[in-house]
This record gives structure tokens, sequence and C-alpha cells, in this order.
């Protein structure tokens, strides 16, 4: 019964723009169900580490103890090393304890204000057990690449004023944003599809200059312009249209429907991604590509269940044999 | 106090199959999956995967209730197939398109791409 027609799809990609922490990209040829499943799983299913248990040993500072451990978790982290870390829930080495090397990063702080002026407690203050974990704003400070570290404090905790003292432990853990936000790689994951424009030149030439411009300024965005050596309309940015259909509202609105007409194409898609710095974007897109595959596989039907409908089907072929 | 972990809704509870089969008790070649702990992100991607099978006449998914961390997929092919043939079919071709596509992304992520922003700037 092994088949060996196919029914893939040869998806392509086109980068448009590439930082470390955004990517525009074209995806082709393939359906929205799955450039809707990369989304869905850069949002919610691409692992990183963020901090998840926090020890205070002293806090006198304004902010109450859970208030701060709150705060802890929601720094990002760098978490290049996520997609190999174990989850601490089935970590065999700490019996699910979740301290141990393979799933858990241990950080210590330990800031007092011993001056008049109000001392900020910030991410730089953390230290770290593993130098490949850090504050994402902490890491950007030693490499060159990224955002502007100059005027770069660091991500504030809590403000301690003289007399006041913040000292903590905490543990890092592997997650995924589908158990809390915090542990979510992605500020935005957007796509939208390639929009298709056809405008009908001989009706469009059936309008005055002054009928023109008024409907190229029906539309919110600036899709259509006038050439002004020709005085024809023309599509400058297709992809700032938002599906809003104003100018096909006012073409009808002027008696001449059908001057243009627009199509979203399936199965092409434009993304956009921004990191939390967590992951580099261009290696979200890579972790979630990995993810969907995982899934996939772990949906495969087990051994048993085949062989179950096997006898059945024996079975069946047995009764109606007689 | 009383809330439900959280990672109940993608950790499959001990002793249940991630992926159980039920045949149709009336309809030849027909037959349901039910799929623990997974959500649209599988259940839409393998329901458009399996309408590319022309041997597939039905396939949907639904997710039965936002609080029951299941989906159920119901396929109904002809008689050239089984149901658990275009399942199967199915997760191969969707497996190998994200090998495709992946492929496709590290090339553009390795050389490719300075190369061609380089031919950007020189131009
Ligand atoms: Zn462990």
């Amino acid at each position: 019964m092994e088949s060996t027609t196919s029914y893939q799809r040869f998806p392509k990609i086109k980068i448009r723009e590439m930082k470390d922490d955004y990517l525009k990209f074209e995806l082709h040829s393939t359906d929205t169900s799955v450039a809707n499943a990369l989304r869905r799983i850069m949002l919610a299913e691409v692992p990183t580490i963020a901090i998840d248990l926090v020890e205070i040993e002293a806090n006198s500072s304004v902010l109450n103890d859970e208030f701060i451990a709150h705060r802890l978790g929601l720094i990002p982290l760098t978490s290049t090393r996520a997609m190999e870390m174990r989850f601490s829930r089935d970590c065999d080495a700490c019996d699910g304890d979740g301290q141990c090397e393979y799933c858990s990063v241990e950080f210590h702080l330990s800031v007092r204000c011993d001056q008049d002026q109000t001392l900020d407690v910030t991410s730089a203050d953390l230290i770290s057990s593993d130098p490949s974990v850090m504050a994402v704003d902490v890491a950007a400070r030693s490499t060159s690449s990224g955002y502007d570290a100059s005027d770069n404090k660091g991500i504030i905790i809590v403000k301690l004023r003289r007399g006041q003292e913040l000292r903590l432990r905490a543990i890092a853990r592997k997650g995924i944003g589908k158990d809390h936000a915090k542990w979510s790689p992605a500020a935005t994951v957007t796509f939208m599809y390639e929009p298709d424009i056809h405008i009908n030149e001989d009706l469009m030439e059936t309008l005055t200059l002054e009928d023109k411009k008024n409907w190229v300024e029906s539309s919110p965005t600036k899709v259509f312009d006038i050439d002004p050596n020709t005085q024809h309309v023309v599509v400058v940015d297709a992809e700032a249209y938002t599906y809003d259909d104003e100018v096909i509202k006012k073409a009808e609105a002027m008696g001449k429907p059908g001057l243009v007409e627009i199509y979203a194409k399936e199965d092409s898609f434009i993304f956009t991604v921004e990191s939390t710095g967590a992951v580099k974007a261009s290696q979200l897109v890579l972790n979630a590509i990995e993810i969907l595959k995982q899934k996939l596989d772990a949906v495969r039907l087990s051994e048993d269940t085949v062989e179950a409908d096997d006898q059945f089907g024996e079975l069946n072929a047995h009764m109606r044999g007689g | 106090m009383n809330a439900p972990d959280r990672y109940e809704r993608f950790v499959v509870p001990e002793g249940t199959k991630k992926v159980a089969y039920e045949r149709d008790t009336k309809i030849i070649n027909a037959a349901s999956f039910t799929i623990e702990r997974e959500d649209h992100t599988v259940g839409n991607v393998l329901r458009m995967q399996l309408h590319r099978d022309p041997n597939v006449l039905f396939a949907g998914y639904k997710l039965p209730h936002p609080l029951q961390y299941k989906i159920i997929v119901r396929i109904h092919t002809s008689s050239q197939s089984s149901p658990m043939q275009a399942y199967n079919q199915s997760i191969n071709d969707l497996d190998k398109e994200l090998n495709y596509l992946k492929a496709g992304f590290e090339v553009w992520n390795s050389g490719v791409f300075i190369f061609f922003m380089m031919m950007v700037t020189l131009t």
C-alpha cells in the first residue's frame, strides 16, 4: 500500500532585509496554513531561556519580592543554547528539580546603595553562571553589532535609595511562549499576502486629470501616483495596500467600476519578524521550521496503532470472505 | 489556588496516547485521529495538506473545546487510499516541504545574502 506519489510543495524564500533583531522576507509557493503555522510557532513555541525561580536573600527596596521576581522573569536573555537545552520537567539529571547545568542557568545579584544619589539596579548587575546566557542588552554592549549600545544603561529592575539593598539568587530555565509570554522570542511576527494590482488602462484614460488625482487620493495609503510626464496612473507601492477596498469603492462612486482589480496572491507572503534579542531573527525562523518538523514527527501514528488496524483489516476481510 | 498547571496545555499526560486512531463504524475509508496537546498550528497545516491529495474526499479538523487540549482530524478517502495512508502521506510531504524550505533559508543565511547586499551597495 506504500504510495510513491507525492503532493509536496517546493517553497521559495527571498530575504529582503536582515538585521540581528529584524528580518523581512518573502515566502512563495506554499499555503497560508504553513505561513500561519510558522508565525504561531515563532510567537509561542520556539524555546528561550528566562528567569523562572527567584530566591530573595535581602530586599529592602520599595518593590516587594514577587514584583521583583516578575520583573526579572521578563528580562530577555540570550538563548542560542535553548534549542539544545532540556526542559526542567523532563530533565533526568536533576529529577525535574530544575537546578542542574543541563536545564538551568544560575544568576546572582547583589547591590547596595551607599550614596545620596538614587542607584539603579539593572540587568547589568545580574551575574550569570554561564557566559553564553546573559541579558540581551548586556550582550549587545560587548558585541558591536545590533542596536546602538552607547546610550544603553541596562534594563532597570528597581531603584534604591541610601541604605537599601537587594540580594538574590535566580534560576533561569528553558521554556516556551505558550507556557508564559516571558519565554516568547518574538516581539512581533506578521505576514501579509502579496497584492496583485491591475489597472484598467483604457478605462483610466477616460478620466480627467482632476478625477485621477481624486481617485489616487482616495487610497488611505500611498499605493498609486500620477506620472508627471505621461499623466498616467501608476502603482508606486503595491505592498502599501492594506486591502481596504477604498479605491474600488471610489471607482464605483465615480461611475467607473472595474477601474482597478486587486487580488491577494494566495501563495505569496511577506513576513516581518522582530526578535526580542533572545535569538537572532534569522535563527528564529530556522528554529520555527525545526519545531514544526518536530511537532509533525510527534503526531505520526505509533507502530501499535498501525498493527491494531492491520488486524482489524484482516478480521474484516475474513468476515467478508465467509 | 486550584488553577491547572500551565504545562497541561502542551505536555501529554502519562498513559495517554499522542495520537488515537478510530475507524468510522458506518462509512468505509473514514476515520478520526484524536491528537493530544495540539492545536490549530498542526490541525490546519495537516488539513490543508490532506486537501492536496486527490484520494481524500474529506479532511477537516476541530478543536472541540478551548480547555480540552486536543484536536480531532477526520479523513474520508476514496477506495484507492485509506485514511491512515493519507494521514501518513500528508506528514511525509509536509516534512519534505519543510526540509526544502530550511535548505533554501540556510543558503540565504550563509553567504548568498551578504553577496547580494554587496552587489546592491556596489551598483
Ligand atoms: Zn536538570
